[in-house]
Parts: C-alpha cells; structure tokens; sequence
C-alpha cells in the first residue's frame, strides 16, 4: 500500500514573486499609498535631530531664552504629524499585508483541498499538516510583526543617512565606517542562524510530540511499565531543547558584541568628523550635535533591521512551502460533465496498483444491481479498501472501467460524484465547529429541520438533541468530545444529507469497538436503505446480512454468492464462516437473521 | 526559584552595569560636545573618546556576561520543570493526568515550564531596569534640578497614559488573535478530515467554509490593526510632545547660562533612554502574572493525587501465608513513604514468579454511587465482608470476616452484585459484558488503574493491590483496545514491554502483524511515528496485540483486541492468540465469537452480575448471550 515519501512542492524564488505579485495585484494601489505615507512619516521624525540642534546652536550663539520657542514649536508640530502619520500608515500597511496573506492562505487551503488523495499519502501525514498548521502561522506572524518592522526600521536606517547626508557629506561617510562591520556581522550571524532554529524547531517539535505521546498513551505506559524509558526520553529531548537554546543566547550575544564595536567606531567617527568641521569653521556645534543623535537614534533601528531580517528568514521557508502548493494546478474537471442516471455500479477489468509490478486488484469484475447489497470479504491487503476507494472515485483507477447507473465515474464533475457515491471508512472524524456546521458541509443549504430528520434516521437525534447547544454545540477539537460511535453516526448523518445513489461503507463499524457496534450496523442500515450499497465487512455477520458476497483474495474474486449459498458450497467462504463464528464440535453455526 | 537567587541576582548586577553603559553613552556624547568639539581641544576629544571606548566595552561584556547567565538558567530551569511535570504524569500510582487532556498535559509542560522559567531573565532586567531609572534620576539631577524632575516625574504619566490607550488595544488585539487561531484552527480540521470530505464529495463547501472563516479573520484583524495604528500614532504624539517640552525648559536653561549645552544633550538622550527601562516594567510585571497562573498549573499537576494507592499509601495487606489467606491487617494510614519490604506488610518475591493464577471474588463493577470504575478510588481496601457466598470453591477466603471501616457497601446489594472470576494457566478464559462499562471497571481493577473496593483480587493467593502498583503491572497485563503505539519503530513497539533478548517473531505472527510489517516499506524498522496516522486501526491493532504477547506476562488480560481487524486476519489472530499463550493465564475481554471459540470458560456478565458461565458453543443457545455476540 505505501510507497516512499516524496514531500509536496516547495516553491522557488520567482514563483513565490510570481504567485505574491500575481495575489497582490488588485491592491497595488492601497499598497503605493501605505509605502508614500510610510516614507513621509519617517522622513518628518529626521526633523527632530536637526530641530534640537538648532536649539543647541541658538543657545550657543547667546540669542536669548525667548528664541528657542520656535524651534520647540517645531517639535511639537512635527508630534502631532508624526502621530497621525504613524497610525495612518500602520493601517495601511496592515491592511494591504494582511489582505495578501488572506489571498495566500485561502488560496494554499484551496489547493490543499483538492490535493488527490494519493498525492498527500505518499507526501505522508505530517507533510500537508505542519504546512497549514506551522508554515501558516510562522508567515501570518512574520506579516504582522516582522515585515511592518523591519519595513520601518529599513526606511529609519535610510533616511538617517541621508538626513547626515545632508547635514554634511562627510557625517555620513564618517558614519558609514560602522557599516563594513555590520554587514560582515549580519552575514555572519543570518548564515548562522537559520540551521540553529531549524534544529531549534525540529527538537520543540520533537519534545512536544513526545510528551503528547506520552500524555495521550499514559495508561499504556502503565500498563506496559513504560515510565523510565519514557522518563528518560523526555528529559534527552528537554536537555536537546535546552541545549539549543544556550547555543542561540551564545550567537546573539556574540552579535551584540560586534553591533557594540560597530556602534562605538561609528560614533566615535561621527564626533571626531564633528570636531575637525566645526573646528575647521565648516559646520556649527549644533549640526554637530544633530549628526551625534542622530548617530545614536539609528542603534535601534539596526539591531531591529537584524533581529526582523533573521525572522523573516524564518518566515520565508515557510512561505516557500506555503506557495508550493497554492502554486499547484486544481485538477481538471471534465468539460461536458455527464450526468448520473440509475443506481447500479458496474466495475470492468479493474487493475491497481501503487507500486509498479505490485497489483493490488487484478482484472476485477464486481456490479451492484439498483438496490442491492454486496459485501466485500477478504483479509486485510486483499485489496477490499482500493477497490472501495476506486468505486467511490476517491482513488483514481489504473485501467477498467468503473460506472454509476449509466455514467462512468471519469466523465463526472465533483458534483456530479458527489451525488452519485458516497465512501464512509472507519476513520471517522468529527469537523470542528457547531454539529451543524459539521452536516452542512453535507449539504450547505440544509435547514436545521433537515439536519435533525437525518440525525434521527442513523439513531442520532437522541445524543445531539441532548447536547448542551442542541445543533449549535461546538463539537470535535477543542469543543465537545463525541465518542466514537456518535462520531460515525454523524459520518452516516452526512450520508443521508448527501443522498448519494451509492454509498460504499468500507469498514465504517470497525473503529468502534464491540461495544458500539450493534448500534452503529443499525445506523449503517438506516443510510443504506433505498441505495445500492457496497460494505466491507470485518464482522462476518455484515456479509451474513448483505444480498450477495464476494470475496476478495489478492486482488482478485474468488468466490461471489448469497452467503447461504457460500456457506453451502463449503469452500473458503464457508471455511471461514465456520472460524469466524467460533462454532466448534458440530454446533451449528448461529444464524444471524433471527 | 529560590534556589536560583543568586544567579537572578548575578545576572542582575551585570544587567544593571549594562544599562548604566547605555546610559552613558549620551551622557558621554554631551561631553565630548561640550568639552572637546565646543572647546576645539584634541586632548580632551581623545582622552573622552577613550572613556566612551571604556563604556562601550563594560555595557558589552556586561550584557553578554549577564545575558548568558540568565538566559542558560532559563533553559536549564525549563528543562528541568519539564521533567518534574512529566515524572509526575509517569508515576505509576496515576492520577497527574486526571481530567485534563494530553493537549492541556503538554501545554502544561512546555508552555508553562517555560514562562515560569522565563522568570530567570525577567527578574534579573527588572532589576536592571530599576538600576537604569536610578542612574538616570541621579544623572539628571545632577545636571539640572527642575529638568531633571520635569523628566521624572513627567515620564511615568506619559507611559501611563500609554497604558491607558494600549489596554482596549490588548482586548482588540485578543479578539482577532482568537479569530486567526479559529481561521488557523479551520484549516487544520479540514486537512485533517481530508479524506472524510473526499468521500462525501465536500470538498467545495469544505474550501468555501475555509474562506469564510478566513474573511472573517481579516476583518478582525483589520480593526485590530486600527486600534494598533491608534496605539502607535498616540505613542509617537506623547512622546514628541514630551520631547518638545524637555527642549523647551532645557533650552531656556541652557540660554539662561543654568546649564551648558552638552548638558542640554544629555538631558534630553536621558529622557529618551529613560523611556526604554520605564516600558520595561510594564513587560515585566505581565510576565509576571503569567508566571504565576503559569506555576500555580505545575504546582496542580505535581500536587494532584494519586489514582490509585499503592499499599504505603495507607493499605498494607499482610501476614499473607503459603495458601494465600489474604489480609488480616489494616495498616493505620500512612505507613510510611516506602512501605515495600517494611513491617513485614508486604509480600516478598516478585509476583510474576509465581503461576499466574488470578481470581476475582465479589468485585463490584458498578458502584453504589458515583457510578461505574471510579477512577478517584484512592484507598484499595480489603474487604471480605462483601465477599460473596456463593463463591465457586476454592475456599480460599474463608474465616477472615472484618466489618468493613466506612461502611460504604451498606448502600449496595450486598453478596448478589459482584463478579466472581478465575483465570488460571491453559486456555485462554472469556469474559462478555452486556455492558461496555463492566468491561471497563473490571478492567480498571485488574490493571490496577482502580481500587477493587469491596472485592478482591487475587494473583496466586496474593491480593493484587498488596504490591505497588507497577509491580502488580508486571504479573498481570492489561492491553487495552485502544492502546497507544509510540514513536519508534515497529519493532521497538512491539518490544517495548519484552525482555532485550526476546524474539519478536512470535508474538507478531500470533498477533499477524507479520503482514502488517510486510506492507510497510521498511519493515519491521518502519517508524511507527512517522506514518502513525497512515496505519490503519486495524494495523495499529495488530502491532498493540503483538507487544502485548511479547511482553510474555504470567497473566495477559487482552481487552477486545480484534476490533478494528477484518474476519479473515481475526480467525487467524485468534488461533495464534491461543497457541501462543498455551500453558499460561489469558483473559479475553471481548464479544468476538472467533476469539471466543478459543475460550475454555466463558463468563458472561449483565448488569455487573454474572448471567451466565460455559463454553462458548454453550452459551449460544442463550438469546442474550447470542444477540450481544453476533450483534
């Protein structure tokens, strides 16, 4: 059944430019506005330094207390716009990034979506999983702190160059010797850094999976006396967490050090440059003094630059996993859908297989007349459940032909199939959200009515009318836990929503233990009625019950029958029935009708 | 924490010397201003020049220094309260866990560890950030009395009113962090549900849900963001209009001749830095709060009590003689932190020597309040006084009559609603409960998740519960249905409750999970982990049985092990099941006529009483035994 890992796409450079500029496109305008009114905010907070310094210089040339009230006044009108500035462009800018990233994510879970079952599979569990759970959340985080950030610590560090620029060329050149060592240092450290938290991640990921496993499986632990080895692997993953983090603390703080002796050689030039031109007669004290601060004001605005450009790398692995697949083509739909009459199920020289040279299902032939039921027999690997997938166009087939009344499966839209047939397997899953939202997803336009009327036929009316909400309690993650047979009734409550012609049950009653199942056959018979209906049975009583059974062995039907007349015939149906029900010592085999 | 004091206080000195540094850098800009570039004298340039070197060099090594310290207690105390919380959670007696979810569970372990942790940084920069304001204050004064207190005493109420705009922010700011994790959240389930929506075909309502939900993220998002462009306009307005009122008091001080104007710089780099350790505080004192909810967590989990008592904890059966005649004695509560081996209460050897012979008498499965396999049983008490009369014979328990100390039973039927049992070596012995919960608290007892209250539980004469918990676990082996494979691979799942030198094989083709490592692209080294949602239950199943069997126990009491398995690969299971345990103690818990084909005895309990008692064929030709079986 499984074949090797192969990870879903990871996107490069120009598509992740491509697919970003092809979502931002209808907003290019708001976006022009954000980075316009970004800029004049900071270009207005560059006049505080030079403000102050003409304070400085009016004071230095003795022209009275009176005079600095101008340029006070300056200052605080350069508040009040700087003020508004600021809030205008965080929203903007908000608002633009935030759109994007929502034209991302929906896009990427619209892909993902529609993923072929087999392609997320052979990707395994955890591919598409950490994509929408971790990728999404680094970016959406990265959006909304990082990238507006360093956005406006980019844009200080750029106009206070230019402000020193314009104060006099040479602040700016003497300022400029730091940068050699600030760029050799964020080099250093962003080349550094990334693997450190990658191995970071991998190891909390690690921890945080092992004591889940831990926590969830505590009464195996027990029960298995399991304490000391799970102690143990514990504390080893809690030492590697710990371990990493003194490695990043040791790379930060090695940072700092070098941003320090930047800082220090930066200033000291600034102030060296100011005494040679005011001693020179080419500047004044208080320009001087502007160049100084303004030195001082650009040491936060780097560190910033650095610690966002680091978080940003982060974001952008996840980006390029994020893009990969929203990158991804939707499946074609047929162009001339047909359309489903009839409820009968045809299957034709059906041949599968998941690894070439390892047929799963060979040359098989299977129908269901309108209205019938037939059991699918065969031990695990027989390939009951890809001959389930394949009827229910979950899996696509290898060659044969697979219809549904007079239509073949491939000739159907996702609607089309929707109507047609319907797979319920043992893995059931309860859709976060209020129970109702769950059916809706059945049939969105159901009315409240509805959703209780097929609740009441698979036996369920009674636990969901019980519900704390009734139809509007949260249910599932995080919400209210329902068992496993509630769970698969409400699968069985879909069905009935659904109305599908054909409903392929592959081993819907297994998950539930002994003790739920009686209830829940009763629930399956309540959806299969008035459908044709193809069960993978586990408990031979299933297959006692159904019309016909065929018995898979290796791919391929071997034996097909009523189950009485199996039985009768005495061979490997009837081999098994008499195991099964554990009759021994010429006790007659128990009749599973009365 | 306390044992931490003295690093907190080390990281804090040298945290404190880092803001000072900081500090004076402005302070030393003013100078250099004032004596060198407005003196025009060299000398002075470079002799401040290197005093500003000197500066730069302390504030670095101080943090760095100081950064360390604090930051690699944190990791190490994090690591540490880590293990606390999950030694908790493995301590055999249970209970740790006790009504929160594996989620909560490891929320606990590693969100909360690590704010309670974090106190190792945040303590040590409040410390520093109150060094800074005091360095600063002293500065400022120094230079100019009444700028100095207009910048003193002028900051804390512009930060408070900061606080005031950033409090409806912060709620802002929570609503649309809810909104995104239930976008988030969305996305996740629906992944997760994949192939449940591929098999009703939802995939388009599946994606507009997604959408929806999406839309209304952003919306939130949007006004948070307002509200945050609110924040940060009014921020930059207080503080520039601060700054204006600093430089005009200072400029007119410094006209006035009051101050010179490098002290006019300094003032106002001061009121700037000042700014930064004031904010501080608020951060800290936040942390602050979290790290006590956080602690106060811990503190509930390392707290919680026991699930079960193990015989010190106030219960120690004694005087057990070579026929098993069971307790004579009712030990005073608490005898002792370690009680095994002590006052001669508990039984010596290791119970997994001996044959495996297990007997239940009068265990009530339902209880007469409280309901069914009360977990937060704590005493296990023996009690024959409710063992019941019509005890099927070994007259083991006879004469040792006690009336029982709390008088609880009283309010049950007394004698006619336990459950008598005996497993001994041979084949396999069944048991069928009309009822899932009579499985459920038998089961509990037997694996000693439970008390067995006014019953008693047997193994080899001995009462069950008068070994520690684990030890009891040892001899007698409960798998139950749902168990939890770990991350590792096939192999160390299914060897994980063996001896080193066991071979597998075994007990994986008894349990045909043969076939399963057949399937799976590496074999028996497949990491169960990785594609541990790839396998299906009935797969899960099998390797969970095969560990079970290889765990080779005197008793192995098996709790529906073929549930989720299809009826050929259960025949199967159920032969090999039988042959391999052969000689040995097996109870089946299970209402799967294949499994009990191979039973000997079968006992079948309704309503927590035993209904009925034969072989599997016999049984049959009763209609409630046949309806739950074939059901």
């Amino acid at each position: 059944m499984s074949t090797h890992t192969v990870l879903l796409p990871v996107a490069s450079g120009p598509r992740i430019r491509a697919v970003l500029g092809e979502l931002s496109r209808p907003h290019r305008g708001s976006a022009a506005v954000a980075v316009v009114v970004l800029v004049a905010g900071a270009a207005v907070s560059l006049l505080v330094a030079p403000l102050l310094g003409e304070i400085v210089d009016r004071v230095a040339r003795r022209q009275g207390a009176d005079a600095v009230l101008l340029p006070v006044l300056g200052l605080a009108g350069i508040a009040v716009v700087q003020g508004l500035l600021a809030a205008l462009g965080v929203a903007l800018t908000a608002r633009f990034c935030e759109t994007l990233l929502a034209g991302l994510r929906e896009r990427f879970v619209d892909r993902a979506l529609h993923l072929p079952q087999a392609r997320i599979e052979s990707a395994g569990a955890g591919d598409l999983t950490s994509r929408v759970t971790d990728d999404v959340s680094a970016v959406s985080d990265s959006v909304r702190e990082a990238v507006p950030e360093l956005a406006r610590a980019a844009l200080m560090v750029a106009l206070t160059l230019v402000a020193l620029a314009v104060l006099d060329w040479r602040f700016l050149l003497a300022a400029l010797l730091a940068s050699p060592i600030q760029v050799w240092t964020a080099r250093a450290f962003l080349g550094r850094s990334e693997p450190l938290y990658t191995a970071q991640r991998i190891a909390g990921g690690a921890q945080q999976q092992h004591l889940l496993d831990t926590a969830a499986g505590l009464s195996t632990v027990r029960a298995l006396r399991l304490h000391d080895r799970h102690a143990t692997g514990i504390a080893e993953r809690a030492a590697e967490v710990a371990r990493l983090a003194v490695a990043v603390v040791r790379l930060h703080t090695q940072l700092f050090a070098r941003l320090n002796l930047a800082e220090f050689i930066g200033l000291a030039a600034v102030l060296v440059t100011g005494f040679w031109l005011v001693g020179s007669g080419a500047t004044t004290i208080g320009t001087a003094s502007a160049a100084a601060l303004y030195f001082v004001n650009l040491f936060t605005p780097i560190n910033v630059v650095l610690f966002q450009l680091d978080a940003a790398q982060t974001a952008l692995a996840g980006l390029r996993r994020l893009v990969g697949v929203a990158d991804l083509r939707r499946p074609p739909e047929p162009d001339e859908p047909a359309t489903v009459r009839g409820a009968r199920v045809r299957v034709r020289g059906l041949t599968h297989h998941y690894v070439e040279g390892h047929p799963v299902l060979t040359d098989v032939d299977l129908d269901v007349a309108p209205g019938e039921r037939v059991a699918l027999v065969g031990a695990s690997g027989a390939g009951k459940s890809t001959l389930a997938g394949i009827v229910a166009g979950v899996h696509a087939a290898g060659s044969g032909t697979v219809e549904i009344g007079d239509a073949r499966l491939d000739d159907l839209d996702a609607d089309g199939r929707r109507r047609a047939v319907t797979l319920v397997t043992q893995e059931s899953h309860v859709f976060a959200g209020p129970l109702a939202g769950d059916l809706r997803l059945a049939r969105p336009d159901a009315s409240d009515d509805e959703l209780l009327a097929a609740l009441d036929r698979v036996g369920a009316g009674g636990w969901a009318r019980a519900l704390p909400d009734g139809l509007e309690t949260v249910v599932g993650d995080g919400g209210h836990r329902l068992p496993v047979v509630a769970a698969q009734q409400l699968a069985l409550a879909r069905v009935v929503l659904t109305d599908p012609r054909v409903l392929v049950l592959d081993e819907a009653t297994a998950e539930a233990g002994s003790a739920g199942a009686r209830a829940l056959e009763e629930s399956a018979e309540a959806a299969l009625a008035g459908r044709s209906g193809l069960v993978v049975a586990h408990r031979l009583t299933q297959a006692a019950a159904a019309d016909r059974v065929v018995v898979l062995d290796a791919g391929r039907v071997v034996e097909e029958g009523p189950h009485d007349d199996l039985v009768a015939a005495g061979d490997r149906y009837a081999r098994l029935w008499e195991a099964w029900t554990g009759a021994r010592g010429g006790e007659p085999a128990p009749s599973p009708r009365s | 924490m306390l044992a931490y004091r003295g690093r907190i206080a080390a990281g804090g000195v040298l945290f404190s010397t880092h803001q000072a540094g900081e500090a004076l850098v402005p302070l030393l800009v003013g100078v250099v201003i004032d004596r060198a570039v407005a003196a025009g004298d060299p000398v002075a340039l470079a002799g401040w020049l290197a005093v500003l070197a000197l500066d730069f060099l302390v504030l670095s090594y101080a943090y760095r220094f100081g950064a360390r310290q604090s930051w690699y207690a944190e990791a190490w105390a994090d690591a540490r309260l880590r293990r606390q919380v999950a030694g908790r959670l493995l301590d055999p007696r249970g209970g740790g866990e006790t009504g929160r979810l594996p989620g909560e569970l490891t929320g606990i372990a590693v969100s909360d560890a690590k704010r309670v942790a974090e106190l190792q940084v945040a303590l040590p920069i409040l410390i520093a950030g109150v060094a800074a304001v005091a360095v600063t204050a002293v500065t400022l004064l120094a230079i100019d009395l009444s700028l100095g207190l207009l910048i003193l005493l002028g900051t804390p109420p512009l930060l408070w009113v900061v606080q005031l705009v950033v409090k409806p922010l912060e709620k802002r700011s929570g609503a649309e962090q809810e909104r995104a994790a239930q976008a988030a959240g969305t996305a996740a389930d629906l992944v997760s549900g994949l192939r449940v929506l591929n098999g009703i075909g939802a995939r388009p309502a599946a994606v507009r849900r997604y959408r929806d939900s999406s839309r209304q993220a952003l919306g939130a998002t949007l006004r948070a963001t307002r509200a945050e462009g609110g924040f940060l306009g009014t921020v930059q307005l207080a503080n520039g209009l601060f700054l204006a009122v600093i430089a005009l008091v200072g400029g007119r001080a410094a006209a006035n001749g009051d101050i010179t104007v490098g002290q006019l710089v300094s003032a106002v780099g001061l009121a700037q830095f000042l700014i930064g350790p004031l904010q501080m505080f608020g951060f800290v004192s936040a942390r602050l709060a979290q790290a006590r909810a956080s602690a106060a967590r811990i503190a509930a989990v390392l707290s919680a009590p026991p699930a079960v008592g193990a015989p010190e904890d106030g219960v120690a059966p004694g005087g057990v003689g070579p026929d098993g005649v069971g307790p004579d004695g009712v030990a005073p509560g608490g005898a002792g932190r370690d009680g095994a081996g002590r006052d001669g209460a508990l039984p010596d050897g290791d119970p997994a020597a001996g044959p495996g012979e297990l007997s239940v008498r009068g265990l009530r499965l339902r209880r007469p309040a409280g309901g069914s396999g009360d977990r937060s049983e704590r005493r296990s008490r023996v009690d024959p006084a409710t063992l019941e009369a019509g005890d099927p014979g070994d007259g083991r328990h006879d004469g040792d009559d006690r009336s029982s100390n709390d008088g609880r039973h009283s309010t049950g039927r007394l004698g006619s609603d336990g459950v008598d049992l005996d497993v001994r070596p041979g084949a396999p012995t069944a048991l069928v409960a009309a009822d899932p919960e009579d499985a459920a608290a038998l089961l509990a007892v037997l694996a000693r998740e439970s008390g067995p209250g006014d019953g008693r539980v047997t193994l080899d004469g001995v009462p069950l519960d008068a070994w520690p918990p684990e030890v009891a676990r040892g001899a007698v082996l409960v798998a139950a249905h749902d168990a939890h494979l770990f991350p590792g691979s096939l192999r160390d799942n299914v060897m994980a409750g063996a001896p080193e030198t066991a071979d597998p094989e075994p007990a994986m083709a008894a349990a045909a999970a043969d076939q399963v490592a057949q399937t799976l692209p590496d074999g028996h080294d497949t990491d169960v982990s990785a594609r541990g949602r790839s396998l299906s239950g009935g797969q899960r199943q099998r390797i969970a049985l095969a560990r079970a069997l290889a765990a080779d126990a005197p008793v192995l009491v098996l709790h529906d092990p073929t549930t989720a398995v299809d009826a050929v690969t259960e025949t199967r299971i159920a032969e090999g099941l039988a042959a391999h345990r052969a000689g040995r103690s097996t109870l089946l818990v299970t209402t799967s006529p294949a499994l009990l084909g191979q039973a000997g005895t079968v006992t079948f309990v309704v309503d927590g009483r035993v209904h009925a008692r034969g072989t599997h064929a016999e049984l049959m030709a009763d209609d409630t035994y046949r309806a739950v079986v074939t059901a």
